[in-house]
């Protein structure tokens, strides 16, 4: 670092730490569609809330962002698990065609599994500096914060994960924060109610919606701190393959209340053609 | 008896240690407290310290201090060698009993 006239700049104070000031890189998921969603990716070493009800594909999603990491650029990647035994999700991710015990042999890649009081403990090491020891990884996944709700008392939460994105952040990883939310049929949708929101960068939300008796799903792209991003909901499938991200839902409304229905001009189309049809048919 | 054998003998001895070894194995990533070990195997903390503090001794597992809490992992290296060994006593035994 070169020191004129005794002061120091700012882009020299940021490559002191880390190279990380005002710099805006992006860690993108590999799936190109969310990627385009974000405007290039996730801002790297921020900490992403992924939201969604039981069975949405959160567990899927965290996974492929960290196994596409390894494989296209290179970022090694922790998984940590609270409740999902390990060898459940190595078998999971085999479906996909992610070979997780291959990574971790290949030292790529770390499935952690332990209790959240363990990850919560602040000595002068903790459980993730241990991890972070053996392996420099970039990216994480916390499977799940809400679990950490099960060992903390409801007023201290919001500080204990306050405390977790700090440490992830000191440590440089951009994380992948999963928070299950309970999403019952037709109320009104918030993502957390312990008001997880302001800490965290970046909010993804992942939605079943009913439409027309058949069960859907949709992400959104809820905050993005420092970023514009994509403010629609759009489809997704989770195929062989992974995340598969489709059109957006322009011709619903009222999704986020978890049951869409057509708006009034796709009706108004719709009866159209229905009169013009019946007229053509005389 | 030979080393390997009490060794095998040592790892076996109780459904337990099996459960144990079954679990550390599938899941080597698992680092985690005596209790929350007991409960991924269904039991409680003081059931299984006894089975647990063996194969510390043993080396299979290994302990660490983080914060005011101690946790449980596999001791990857000195488990592979106890494998190795019990796996050639094994083999021995077995060329053993055919000749």
């Amino acid at each position: 670092m070169s020191i004129s006239g005794g002061k120091t700049s700012h882009s020299e104070f940021g490559q002191l730490l880390g190279g990380r000031v005002g710099e805006g890189a992006r860690v993108k998921t590999g799936i190109m569609e969310l990627d385009e969603m974000l405007r290039g990716g996730f801002m790297e070493g921020d900490a992403v809330l992924l939201a969604g009800s039981a069975g949405t594909g959160k567990t899927t999603l965290a996974l492929q962002y960290l196994v596409t990491g390894i494989t296209r650029f290179g970022e090694p990647g922790i998984y940590v698990t609270f409740e999902e035994l390990p060898d459940q999700i190595y078998r999971d991710a085999k479906n996909f065609g992610w070979d997780l015990r291959s990574l971790e042999e290949a030292n790529k890649f770390k499935l952690v599994c332990t209790s959240p009081n363990l990850l919560l403990e602040s000595g002068t090491q903790t459980i993730l500096d241990e991890v972070i020891k053996e392996l420099p990884a970039k990216r994480i996944a916390i499977d799940s914060l809400s679990h950490l709700a099960m060992y903390v008392q409801e007023n201290q939460l919001r500080q204990e994960a306050y405390r977790l994105v700090r440490h992830l952040k000191t440590r440089e990883l951009s994380s992948l924060l999963l928070w299950e939310v309970n999403q019952t049929g037709g109320s009104s949708f918030s993502v957390t109610e312990i008001g997880l929101s302001f800490l965290v960068d970046c909010i993804v939300v992942l939605k079943q919606i009913e439409i027309e008796s058949s069960l859907r799903k949709a992400i959104l792209i809820q905050k993005m701190r420092g970023s514009d991003h994509d403010k629609r909901l759009r489809e997704f499938e989770i195929t062989p393959g992974g995340f598969k991200i489709e059109s957006a839902f322009s011709e619903y409304e009222g999704l986020m209340t978890g049951s869409g229905r057509k708006v009034a001009s796709e009706k108004f189309v719709e009866l159209f053609r229905g009169a013009s049809g019946k007229t053509k048919s005389r | 008896m030979s080393n390997a054998s009490e060794t095998l003998a040592r790892l076996l001895a109780s459904e337990i240690r099996g459960d144990l070894l079954v679990l550390f194995h599938r899941n080597p990533g698992l680092i985690d407290t005596l209790d929350g070990v007991a409960r991924r195997i269904g039991r409680t903390a003081a059931t299984i310290e006894q089975d647990v503090n063996d194969l510390i001794n043993l080396g299979v597992l290994k302990t660490r201090v983080f914060g005011k809490s101690q946790a449980l992992l596999l001791d990857r290296e000195r488990d592979r060698e106890i494998l190795e060994t019990v796996a050639a006593h094994i083999k021995d035994t077995r060329e053993g009993e055919t000749l």
